[in-house]
């Protein structure tokens, strides 16, 4: 046994090297970045972020080409319907642009979605994906009923809660189900205000402004996400404790956020992206989801709106501490 | 030229082909064999040794990892232990609910917690997803989580995959009071990952992590635990290969390659651990060291060949320069020497070669003398002269000369062609050269048709005197059958001898090279007188050699005779034998014929 092994051993050990060498080999890969989104885009820069610390250089070994269609799903099909085959090496898609992206099934595509990947009909599994795609979810639908629920716990009194959501987003009518169940459980009055992509948002706004709500929930979104400062700025003028998906709205000014690091999924798509482009099959890559949530607090926010929070119940659990 | 060049090397290229290849199988075995031993047994040492190390390695990282993930699932229980220590009271619930919302804060791995009171009812429920819930639940006393930590105090749960991709597990502990109900935490395994990512053995090892039914748990590649249990087969398949051995053992790893690698159970919770390294990186130092012999064996093979090349040329040069030494002797060229200076056997054999070359050609001078005396002279002189020269240097000795001459000649060779006079001439020489060679006597030479012929000188001889008598006899019969021919044919030739002996100066006279053999005196003399005086078949001897040979050989005294040149009358003898006195009837006749011409 030992022997064989042995012999089995050098045979293979000498021949080694060889084919090891025969690897590698530094070549440009063509990224296209799809987003239904508008410059400037977050998720693009943390994923070239993540890019760069796999060691990829923007121009020589990697290029990302950039296609926005903001809020126009038919431009997008038209961007995809002329992708040239063959050529681009992978498609990265955020947001509502995924559902667009179906049309490709030769180019592997990778996404970062709020929502299941396998209700949108992406993927036939998490574990196996099995088509040619695969990415990472947010898991925001499991946390929107979380994220009503913080909110209850810092404000007590909260009676009334509106719900700033674009319905633009992929799973957004789930979302805003999940929302209206957990505020059914908690006791709170949900006052929906829907709008569709970054033209409607001010309005939105205003409309906010008018529900007479008692504190505000904003689903999280490239495009909330791009406008955190200025929803932040609405909510302290309102005078509105604020919840918020992703720890950059509290960084904004919003008081509360509760989600998946952002950064950190970006991170691990590139990852993926680094593995596709040598060569693995995105078919055999389970969709990664968060294990980690933060639980973001702005206690200068808090401390702006001037009103009773309790604020003792969030701080212990809280993983970042904004004062 | 390119003709001789080619044959030239295909007579010479298959010995020193030859010689090639046993140097080169000698020097393959002396040098090379040795290499190829060595390096196989440090080889087979060094994988011994290189093995038990990889063994220790792994089983030291196996081990760690083991305890970090039982610290890992201990800390879990340390933490749910917390949970339980006091007895449910009313109105404690909000207190659990803080206490259960700060142990998710402490743990990062649990996901949910569960406080059951003594009842196995749920009172308090935190998670970092659903809504947490607080107040009586739902009913979980015959949960296996329940009876498991009621009967065990902690309780491991099997791992499940939530989704199908995530592996979760359930840990439960009861407190020491049953009064303190039971906790329950969902743990997220994922978060093991930290654990096993952390652990690098060498450059391209790790360690992984598989439950009991092969199912994977942590991998430093996390995607394929998300894979669920599709890829279980193939671990299970990995843990059964690595329980199996003691040790560590070298299995094929997931990815097709060869590895080592070696399990550690752990303990509480039934999983296992297997380090493994790939064998191309374990066994690198064995590789070095095998790549190393093969480039020395090759050094080794190179050498061998160019030693045996060089041996095989320095061998074959002086073989090729022996060999045209012979072809040239051969070829008569004697002069020919060989030049070796290699101060080895080659330079002794050249010497001895060119000793035997030059033996050679003073034997080859030799015989061309030989031959060349042998044209003019007896062949029995000739000999003579090969073995002692002075034989041949002029001396005073006892000699019998014998003369012999044709009776009737004269008028035959008047009377017929020339042509017939030569054939008569031919049969008479020879007739005479083989008496002569018979009897061992020296042919001086032929005069006409006169011959004299010597006995003891050069050759000495026991009796002279009765060799020539004999000498004379078989002379006068032979030609005496030829005559009795002649005179068939018409021809009236006869033949009459006469001999003597005495003292008589021999040797060589001559000029230019002419050299003849001579005897003078006064023998010479009276020897041609007697045969003068011969009739035809008469053989006349001196009183000396009847002297001598008067008791083997009848003799007839005819008297004293005068004899030219001598003062006094010599008794002249006939030699009779019985053979002699049968003459043919014609011979009187002849021998009268021939006296008016010498008389």
């Amino acid at each position: 046994m030992e022997r064989r092994e042995f012999i089995l051993l050098i045979g293979g050990g000498l021949v080694w090297p060889a084919i090891a060498r025969a690897q590698g080999g530094a070549k440009l890969h063509r990224i296209f970045w799809v987003s239904t989104q508008a410059e400037p885009d977050p998720f693009l820069d943390g994923f070239r972020e993540g890019m760069r610390a796999l060691g990829y250089v923007e121009g020589r070994t990697v290029t990302f080409e950039t296609h926005y269609a903001p809020e126009n799903p038919q431009a997008l099909r038209k961007i995809v319907s002329e992708l040239p085959r063959g050529d681009v090496d992978l498609v990265v898609s955020s947001g509502p642009a995924t559902r667009v992206m179906t049309a490709i099934t030769d180019v592997p595509v990778l996404f970062a979605l709020s929502g299941d990947p396998v209700a949108l009909g992406v993927v036939k599994s998490l574990a196996h994906p099995g088509t040619n795609f695969t990415g990472s979810t947010f898991l925001s639908l499991e946390l929107a009923g979380k994220r009503v629920e913080l909110l209850k716990d810092l404000y007590p009194k909260l009676r009334k809660l509106a719900v700033l959501s674009n319905t633009d987003h992929p799973g957004e009518p789930l979302e805003w189900r999940a929302t209206l169940e957990s505020c059914r459980n908690l006791g709170i009055d949900a006052a929906y205000v829907p709008f569709c992509g970054a033209r409607e948002i001010e309005n939105a706004l205003m409309a906010a402004a008018k529900v007479d709500a008692d504190a505000l929930l904003v689903f999280p979104d490239a495009v909330t996400l791009v406008h955190r400062a200025r929803i932040a700025e609405l909510a302290i003028a309102h005078r509105l404790p604020s919840m918020f998906g992703w720890s950059e709205y509290c960084d904004a000014g919003g008081l509360l956020s509760y989600g998946a690091n952002q950064r950190t999924t970006y991170f691990r798509l590139a990852t993926y992206a680094d593995r596709i482009l040598r060569g693995e099959n995105p078919s055999d890559l389970p969709v990664m989801r968060p294990e980690k949530f933060e639980l973001a607090v702005n206690l200068k926010t808090a401390r702006l709106l001037g009103i009773d929070l309790d604020v003792s119940s969030i701080l212990f659990r809280a993983s970042k501490v904004i004062s | 030229m390119t003709d001789g060049a080619a044959q030239s090397s295909s007579c010479t290229m298959p010995p020193r082909r030859s010689l090639f290849c046993k140097y080169f199988a000698t020097l393959f075995v002396a040098a090379v064999v040795p290499l190829i031993l060595g390096a196989a047994i440090e080889a087979s040492f060094g994988y011994r040794d290189q093995r038990r190390q990889i063994s220790a390695v792994l089983q030291a990282d196996a081990r760690a990892a083991s305890d970090r993930i039982e610290a890992f699932t201990d800390g879990i229980r340390d933490q749910l232990g917390w949970m339980v220590q006091l007895p449910w009271s009313a109105g404690d619930d909000a207190q659990h609910k803080i206490d259960a919302l700060r142990l998710l804060q402490q743990v990062p791995a649990i996901v949910s917690v569960s406080l059951l009171d003594e009842t196995g009812t749920e009172r308090v429920f935190v998670s970092r997803l659903l809504l947490n819930r607080t107040g009586r639940g739902i009913d979980m006393s015959t949960d296996p989580a329940v009876l498991g930590a009621r009967g065990n105090k902690v309780w491991y749960g099997p791992v499940q995959y939530q989704r199908d991709s995530e592996p979760y597990m359930r840990v439960a502990v009861a407190g020491s009071l049953p009064a303190a109900g039971v906790a329950i935490a969902e743990v997220n395994l994922k978060l093991i990952w930290d654990v096993i990512a952390a652990i690098r053995i060498g450059e391209t090892g790790y360690a992984i992590v598989v439950d009991d039914s092969g199912h994977l748990i942590a991998h430093p590649d996390i995607s394929r635990v998300l894979r669920g249990r599709a890829s279980s087969s193939s671990f299970g398949r990995i843990k059964h290969l690595v329980s199996a051995a003691s040790g560590a053992a070298v299995i094929t790893g997931e990815r097709g390659s060869p590895v080592v690698a070696l399990s550690v159970q752990a303990a509480d919770l039934g999983w296992t651990v297997i380090a493994m390294q790939p064998t191309s990186e374990a066994f690198a130092s064995i590789r070095a060291a095998l790549w190393r012999s093969s480039i020395l064996i090759g050094l080794g093979v190179l050498i061998a060949l160019s030693l045996a090349y060089w041996r095989a040329h320095r061998m074959s040069g002086p073989i090729k320069q022996l060999e045209e030494g012979v072809e040239r002797i051969r070829a008569g060229q004697f002069e020919h020497r060989i030049k070796i200076f290699s101060g080895d056997e080659f330079q002794q054999l050249a010497l001895r070669f060119n000793e035997m070359a030059s033996e050679l050609a003073i034997s080859q001078q030799k015989s061309a003398r030989i031959e060349r005396l042998k044209q003019f002279l007896p062949s029995q002189v000739a000999e003579l002269v090969e073995h002692s020269h002075e034989l041949l240097e002029a001396r005073r000795r006892e000699v019998a000369v014998i003369f012999g001459d044709l009776r009737g000649f004269t008028a035959f060779s008047t009377r017929n062609e020339p042509h017939v006079i030569m054939a008569v001439m031919r049969e008479y020489y020879a007739a005479v050269g083989a008496v002569t060679t018979r009897h061992e006597a020296t042919l001086i030479g032929f005069d006409g048709d006169g011959v004299m012929l010597l006995v003891n000188a050069p050759i000495a001889c026991e009796q002279p005197a009765t060799q020539a008598v004999r000498l004379a006899i078989d002379l006068q019969m032979t030609v005496q059958s030829l005559a009795g021919r002649w005179c068939d044919a018409g021809h009236a030739i006869g033949f009459g001898v006469g001999v003597a002996m005495g003292p008589a100066t021999v040797g060589t006279v001559g000029y230019n090279g002419r050299l003849d053999y001579t005897a003078m005196g006064a023998v010479v003399n009276l020897a041609s007188r007697l045969c003068n005086l011969a009739k035809d078949a008469q053989i006349l001897a001196d009183p000396t050699i009847a002297g001598k040979v008067r008791d083997s050989v009848p003799l007839a005294s005819l008297g004293q005779r005068n004899i030219r040149g001598y003062d006094q009358a010599l008794e002249v003898f006939a030699v009779a034998p019985a053979d002699l006195s049968l003459k043919p009837p014609g011979s009187a006749q002849r021998g009268r014929e021939k006296e008016p011409q010498d008389h």
